[in-house]
């Protein structure tokens, strides 16, 4: 008995990268909210056995509040770009993007500064450790969001705006709005609860 | 064109489809990758499991020889630490012998297969993303020549007996390759997983999928579920190691690396692996005696069910003192759980057995034989593993977690000889030879079935947790048991990594590939 006796699917798969987009950003969104699973668990272990987390006042949460902000306003800009590149809208589309990925660089800089200011070491304990392990996976996550941007944007440089453009835009904007999630759980977890 | 044919071929042939002339032969030649070029430019996904199938199976003989030389240091004819030359590497082995059968052989054994199969079975011209997948195969296979080396330089997941020069260094290579192969196994199961979601023939439903396609869609989800939270633990470990001093996660001279990733082959985790057996299973008994299930939507809900059971990342006895994870509910009921849709399925194997032709040629066939080796063994595995889950049996920090762990690897091992000789056509190799066919399955379930009762015997007798089985007394025979299964084990690895060559090397006779 066979079970590969079947004739060719059609070729045109509409949704094949934006499945596959969901898949990768599913499995990234798992080991991050283990990451964070992992911090919450420690935390709590530490309070259990009376210890302080975090040093009072070490952990400003007015950056961590304006990244927020930054990264909300990202999430309508990616979605203004995958709007224009469905309408092959090219204009908008490129400052849609464009906007996008300041606003990724402009979190990446106030991390920089949340960096400076708590001036944490990484041996320093277990919270300065898994402080340093989630935003920098979190900063990571954010890079590869804007590679992913920056490729659609040249990629719709170099040709028309088409189906699979804007397929390959909503792709990285799916991505896009995992990594505003992830930093809702370390906004809450990290910065608010402390 | 048939559908065993290069996919390459569909789209290479669809911009001459509207009446071009054809290419002369010559510049044809010119244009086709040279065969050492090949593995490193193919798109096609046939080629590229042949890849994973091959170099898995290679692995698997080297692994399998650790093995035999962890049993040996197990009989005390041989002082374990002699055997490696210091505890050190004995642990590096110990550990090495682990990982390496998931990471690098069942996994991406089971992975090559589908890459090969599932286009052909949801009726797609490839895999949905194939250059996704060659990058899949190097990523994996250069994560894994890292860990290789890594470990045989003093790395590894840990020690157990502190750490001198740059051993501390080479536990980070050896992190960084268990990311780099996690990551690669990932990137196949997107692929072979987004083919059956997006790419399957118009009109055929999930539910229509055939068995092995929906187990490795429900394979890879589990997966993507599983992999990434290993991840993390990589991501802690490795930040804490290279943060020196390390403070927690990543004190290279203690065994506390490996006890954050050990879950990974233990149950329920370990089951991930196993999945796509099933879908192996039911589609290899179904070919040998030629029916078809009068029930397919049954089998699809055991896959399923088996794959929500494997789902283990939450599993982390690291985090939590042992006793209150796994004595936990949903850790017991995890376990006993598991053996529910391997008894369905082995019934549902009856059935087609029964709706089926009998006849004696047909059910001594290597598909035969091995997939019911495969659901034995891995049918053997979940029960052990259901008794280890039993608080009063005492089982849970004994060699039973290993004898679960042998059941399931050697199940997978199984099932891919069973799918080289099913699937040959989809492979685009010859059929595998019946009698290396026959050999390596009886080679593999006498090896894996000694592995298992000689974990499992030495669990009951063991008075303390002893994960290593190097100190249980009145288990020596039980140990010498054990090496004559790895030796078996061993041996069924290398008859079918030989089978797998030659049928490589061997051409596809005329009109065969049809």
């Amino acid at each position: 008995m066979r079970t590969t006796a079947l004739p060719a699917a059609e070729a045109t798969r509409p949704r094949t990268v934006v499945v596959g987009a969901l898949l990768a950003t599913g499995a990234v969104f798992m080991a991050f909210a283990a990451l964070v699973a992992m911090y919450v668990q420690q935390r709590q272990t530490a309070r259990a056995a009376g210890q302080e987390w975090f040093p009072e006042g070490s952990v400003e949460l007015g950056p961590a509040g304006m990244m927020m902000m930054t990264l909300v306003l990202s999430m309508v800009t990616v979605q203004w770009a995958v709007q224009a590149a469905r309408d092959e809208d090219r204009p908008h589309g490129f400052i849609a993007l464009g906007v996008t990925l300041m606003f990724g660089a402009a979190v990446i800089n106030q991390f920089w500064f949340v960096y400076q200011d708590t001036a944490f070491a990484i041996d320093g304990g277990r919270a300065e450790l898994l402080f340093y392990a989630v935003t920098g996976a979190f900063i990571a996550m954010l890079i590869g969001g804007m590679a992913m941007l920056t490729v659609t944007t040249i990629r719709s440089l170099m040709g028309p705006f088409g189906r699979d453009l804007a397929h390959g835009v909503q792709a990285a904007g799916f991505y896009w709005h995992m990594c505003v999630l992830c930093y809702f759980l370390v906004w809450y977890v990290v910065f608010i609860t402390k | 064109m048939t559908l065993t044919e290069p996919a390459i071929a569909d789209s290479e042939a669809a911009p001459g489809a509207g009446g071009a002339t054809a290419p002369e032969p010559s510049d044809e030649a010119a244009a086709a990758p040279s065969i050492l070029a090949q593995p490193f430019v193919t798109s096609d996904a046939a080629a590229v499991g042949r890849l994973f199938v091959l170099t898995s199976l290679l692995l698997a003989v080297g692994t399998s020889v650790v093995g035999v030389l962890l049993s040996l240091g197990r009989t005390e004819a041989v002082a374990p630490w002699d055997l490696f030359g210091g505890f050190n590497a004995y642990f590096r082995m110990w550990t090495l012998y682990r990982m390496s059968f998931m990471l690098l052989v069942v996994m991406p054994l089971l992975l090559g297969v589908a890459l090969a199969v599932v286009p052909t079975q949801v009726g797609a011209g490839n895999v949905a993303f194939p250059r996704a997948a060659l990058a899949s195969f190097w990523s994996w296979l250069i994560g894994a020549v890292i860990i290789v080396v890594s470990v045989l330089a003093g790395g590894g997941w840990g020690a157990i007996d502190g750490v001198t020069g740059n051993e501390s260094d080479a536990m980070a290579l050896t992190l960084l390759g268990t990311g780099m192969v996690i990551v690669a196994l990932m990137l196949g199961a997107v692929t072979v997983a987004t083919t059956v979601i997006s790419s399957r023939q118009t009109g055929m439903s999930l539910l229509d999928v055939p068995p092995f396609s929906w187990s490795m869609l429900v394979a890879a989800a589990v997966w993507l579920f599983t992999l990434p939270v290993a991840i993390a633990n990589l991501v802690v470990i490795y930040a804490d190691l290279r943060g020196r001093p390390a403070i927690a996660f990543g004190r290279a001279e203690s065994p506390d690396i490996w006890l954050q990733l050990d879950w990974l082959v233990e149950q329920p985790a370990v089951y991930i692996m196993a999945v796509p057996v099933l879908g192996i299973a039911v589609e290899a008994v179904g070919a040998a005696v030629g029916a078809r299930s009068s029930r397919p939507e049954a089998i699809t809900v055991i896959v399923g069910l088996f794959g929500l059971l494997a789902v283990g990342g939450w599993s982390q006895d690291y985090f939590t003192a042992p006793q209150d994870l796994r004595d936990g509910l949903v850790y017991v009921a995890f376990g006993l759980a598991a053996v529910l849709p391997l008894v369905a399925l082995a019934g549902g194997a009856a059935e087609l057995v029964l709706r089926g032709t009998k006849t004696p040629d047909r059910l001594l066939d290597v598909r035969m034989m091995g997939a019911g080796a495969a659901l034995k063994l891995l049918g053997a595995a979940a029960l052990v593993g259901a008794l280890r889950v039993i608080e009063p049996l005492d089982l849970l920090e004994t060699t039973a977690t290993w004898a679960v762990f042998h059941g399931v690897v050697v199940a997978g091992l199984i099932a891919g000889v069973v799918a080289l000789r099913n699937w040959s056509h989809e492979l685009q190799i010859s059929p595998l030879s019946v009698v290396v066919g026959r050999g390596a399955v009886a080679l593999l379930l006498g090896g894996g079935g000694l592995l298992v009762l000689s974990d499992l015997i030495s669990g009951f007798l063991a008075d303390a947790p002893d994960l290593m089985a190097l100190a249980l007394d009145g288990s020596a025979a039980l140990n010498v048991v054990a090496l004559a299964g790895s030796v078996l084990v061993a041996a069924g690895a290398a008859a079918a990594a030989v089978g797998a060559v030659s049928a490589l090397r061997t051409p596809v006779p005329a009109g065969e590939a049809a």
